[in-house]
């Protein structure tokens, strides 16, 4: 493990504009009663003490990008066939995700694991995943709303990051945990600070032990199938739930897209645009025939994805990094832990 | 005896004879509540009614066709209940109403601007103060500094229809012209700077249609022309254009409908202040056609009908 | 072409096919001279208009958005503009909270023989969106916090 260093909090506008000077960095913007994710260029309008209000997400897997552009055009050689003009285009700039919690950054891994694996390549996906690195800000005190240690992450999790800071006092301790987070670090002026790995250390066992118990997951799977048929049971559970995407495109975990042609006239784009299984459409079929016509229904693939078939499938890991989004900022306060354990005990 | 107890006997009488009755039970944290269905006695221990019961239950009715249910509403959410029958969206025989005065519900943006409301360990308020803990640090504020800004201009506390009522009625608190001091106030700003506050504000909207799907009176659901291909109204793409158009598609067809009820604004992730549009069209409404949605059950939208000579509308001579 | 190099401003305009329609037809054939920046959508009658194509029309960069119809009394099919005009003037109540300017939308009422009516609304309203100039562009506001953070 590299060493952990002393970074003071006055230093981080420099480290910034270090940064800023050979990548695009992106970090939490307040605008107006919420914080996003925007590219900035020093620290002047960064906001790290609140979790912003959308995940990093779009850094990597932005919520519309165009895949290919078209023209269709007639050629002097045969004038009564249309040709078609394909112009691909693979957008990826170097860049740095600064100031994310480690439960959004987490969601990438689990990306990984279906945009970019032994069968099959995301292109697009890829180009910008390589090019990006993360800054992490570990969390000292959990919100209501957390729950990253029942999906195995924690407050202070490396899992994904290239640097880790946890706060201490006067500014964070500092750990690269990856080459190219050595690189990022250097840019900085950091010191060393006798004993900073322990106070480190110390934040994050206290920030752990302020969150009440997790519980075992691990027959989540087995019991939603269990529960598959019962759809009385997924209607009491989305008697709240006014089936829109709020949480879905706030997580940082959900990957669903959807790919559309838009076209004017003679050209036009292929677009992708994050798709939401909370929305009626999402299995809507070209017959009109919907698999999943009630919120119920969706509600069950919503929760039976994350922590049934998705862990399934990838060696228990569970699709959800416990950021609580989906609970504080669903309009009707649908809790997906609540879900989860009623599962768990029926 | 309290409001809530009255509630609960109330509906205790009733449920025999209903599927389920709507009502709130605590959230995640004290400074939420959320809806759910009472199906036998033993649900009502988990009801609530206080200040953080800020949802419309009436907009979950249009779901509910074939069953007998009931809802509980506060006087805002009561509006809703009118319009659904003027609208005939709704079977009146097959609703019970349960009312209960409103003296206002809490703002989630002033809450988090007062406290930090992800981590609020106690909440009571009553008529005047709010007494909540947030991060170990008690506080005490003024209950009208943290009310949602539909409240501050409250016209009907009571509900306006009922099969049952708990509690005594209360005066209300505002009249017509202070509920549209906000958009006079925005109109007052030159052209240019109100059209760049919507593209910042459409910049941050996620085209999650939370505002769409809390909407009592968006009925159009799976055939939203908000997001089909056929018609082509706007595309898939969420740039600021198609947002804003949404959202201008979602107001224009609530012209003379929208009661108000602020489920649009409060249901946003982003705290975008969408209600706007929506207030700025019912006094629009209000002032050519004197006509107030959700008021009275027999009346009939002015966009529905028409006059052969219309006092209010010039014949635009040019 | 005059539209290209800004001489002329992009103008839509949704006329009834049998009044306003006429009422233009009749202009032309007349002769009457008018500015070229209006753009013609028929319609059977006004009230076909969904006041969203007006949005649709202003948001999606026209200048200016000009609906004519039958007078009041005089429909072809006897109440269309009745509804018309009640849904026209509600947006034009409505557009100023949305930041979009009033002035570039107008309704008005122009019959089949009204051909001089026509040329004079057609060159008053043009002169008007001359005045207010091209509508404001939509800049996606990312490149504008970018913007914002230079320096």
């Amino acid at each position: 493990m590299a060493k952990t260093v002393f970074l003071p909090e006055e230093n981080l506008d420099a480290w910034i504009k270090a940064m800023a000077a050979e990548r695009r960095v992106m970090a939490p913007v307040r605008d107006h009663e919420a914080v996003v994710y925007a590219q900035v260029n020093d620290a002047s309008a960064v906001e790290l003490d609140t979790q912003a209000t959308e995940s990093p997400k779009k850094a990597i897997f932005p919520q519309t990008e165009t895949l290919l552009s078209f023209k269709r055009m007639k050629t002097a050689e045969s004038p009564d066939a249309l040709d078609i003009e394909i112009r691909e285009s693979i957008e990826a700039e170097p860049t740095v995700v600064f100031g994310a919690r480690p439960c959004g950054v987490r969601g990438f891994a689990m990306f990984d694991r279906v945009y970019d694996n032994k069968r099959i390549t995301d292109p697009y996906y890829k180009a910008r995943r390589d090019s990006t690195h993360f800054v992490t800000i570990g969390c000292d005190k959990p919100m209501n709303a957390c729950f990253c240690h029942w999906v195995d992450s924690g407050p202070t999790d490396d899992d994904g990051t290239d640097v880790l800071l946890v706060p201490v006092e006067g500014g964070y301790a500092a750990r690269a945990v990856t080459d190219e987070g050595k690189k990022l670090l250097d840019l900085a002026e950091t010191t060393t600070r006798k004993g900073v790995k322990a106070e480190a250390d110390a934040v994050a066992k206290q920030a752990l032990e302020a969150m009440s118990e997790a519980p075992d997951l691990s027959d989540v799977p087995a019991k939603i199938m269990d529960a598959f048929d019962d759809l009385d049971f997924w209607s009491e559970m989305t008697a709240a739930c006014v089936s829109c995407g709020a949480c879905t495109y706030l997580c940082p975990t959900c990957y669903c897209f959807n790919i559309t042609d838009e076209a004017a006239g003679l050209s036009g784009k292929r677009i992708r645009t994050w798709d939401n299984c909370m929305n009626h459409n999402y299995t809507q079929e070209a017959s009109g025939h919907n698999p999943r016509p009630t919120k119920a229904h969706r509600m069950r693939n919503r929760v039976g994805h994350k922590f049934g078939y998705y862990p399934d499938l990838h060696d228990g890991t569970i699709l959800c990094c416990g950021c609580g989004r989906c609970i504080a900022r669903c309009p009707n306060s649908v809790d997906i832990r609540r879900i989860v354990m009623r599962v768990k005990e029926r | 005896m309290s409001k809530l107890d009255t509630l609960k006997e109330q509906i205790q009488e009733a449920l025999p004879d209903l599927d389920f009755v709507v009502a709130w039970e605590r959230g995640f944290d004290p400074a939420h509540a959320t809806p759910y269905h009472i199906k036998e006695e033993a649900d009502l221990d988990r009801m609530v009614l206080d200040a953080t019961c800020a949802h419309n239950l009436a907009s979950f009715l249009t779901g509910f066709k074939g069953k007998k249910v009931g809802v509980v509403v506060k006087g805002c959410d009561s509006r809703t209940v009118v319009q659904l029958m003027q609208e005939k969206l709704i079977d009146r025989e097959a609703v019970t109403v349960f009312g209960v005065p409103c003296r206002g519900v809490l703002d989630k943006a002033k809450l988090r601007r007062a406290v930090d409301l992800s981590r609020v360990e106690s909440l009571e308020a009553d008529e005047t103060t709010v007494r909540l803990s947030a991060n170990g640090e008690e506080q005490e504020l003024p209950r009208e500094e943290l009310v949602a800004d539909k409240c501050i201009t409250c016209r009907y506390p009571n509900p306006l229809e009922f099969d049952h009522m708990a509690g005594k009625p209360l005066e209300p608190v505002g009249d017509e012209a202070t509920q549209c001091a906000r958009i006079e106030a925005f109109e007052e700003k030159p052209v240019q700077e109100r059209f760049e506050f919507w593209v910042g504000e459409m910049d941050r909207c996620i085209r999650c249609y939370a505002c769409r799907n809390a909407c009592p009176l968006c009925v159009c659901r799976d055939h939203c022309i908000g997001d089909s291909r056929d018609p082509h109204w706007v595309s898939q793409e969420t740039d600021i254009r198609n947002k804003w158009m949404f959202q201008l598609i979602h107001a224009s067809h609530l012209a003379g409908r929208c009661t108000e009820c602020g489920e649009c604004e409060r249901a946003c992730p982003m705290d975008i202040p969408v209600l706007m549009f929506k207030k700025k069209l019912s006094s629009a409404v209000k002032e050519l056609f004197n006509y107030e949605s959700g008021v009275d059950p027999a009346a009939i939208p002015p966009l529905f009908t028409f006059q052969i000579d219309e006092e209010t509308i010039n014949e635009r001579g040019w | 072409m005059p539209v290209m190099d800004g001489r002329e401003l992009r103008i839509v305009g949704f006329l009834c096919n049998w009044c306003s329609y006429g009422g233009a037809d009749t202009a032309g054939v007349a002769r009457f001279d008018q500015p070229t920046d209006l753009r013609v959508v028929r319609l059977p009658c006004t009230g076909r208009m969904d006041p969203l194509f007006v949005v649709k029309a202003l948001l999606s960069g026209a200048d200016g958005v000009l609906v004519s119809g039958c007078h009041p009394r005089d429909c072809h099919y006897s109440e269309g503009n009745f509804y018309a005009r009640r849904r026209l003037e509600v947006l034009k109540q409505f557009l100023p909270v949305t930041g979009i300017d009033p002035e570039r939308f107008e309704y008005t009422w122009v019959s089949a023989s009204e051909g001089q009516k026509w040329q004079e609304v057609v060159t008053k309203f043009t002169e008007r969106i001359h005045r207010l100039g091209p509508s404001p562009a939509i800049a996606d506001a990312a490149e504008k916090l970018k913007a914002a953070n230079l320096g």
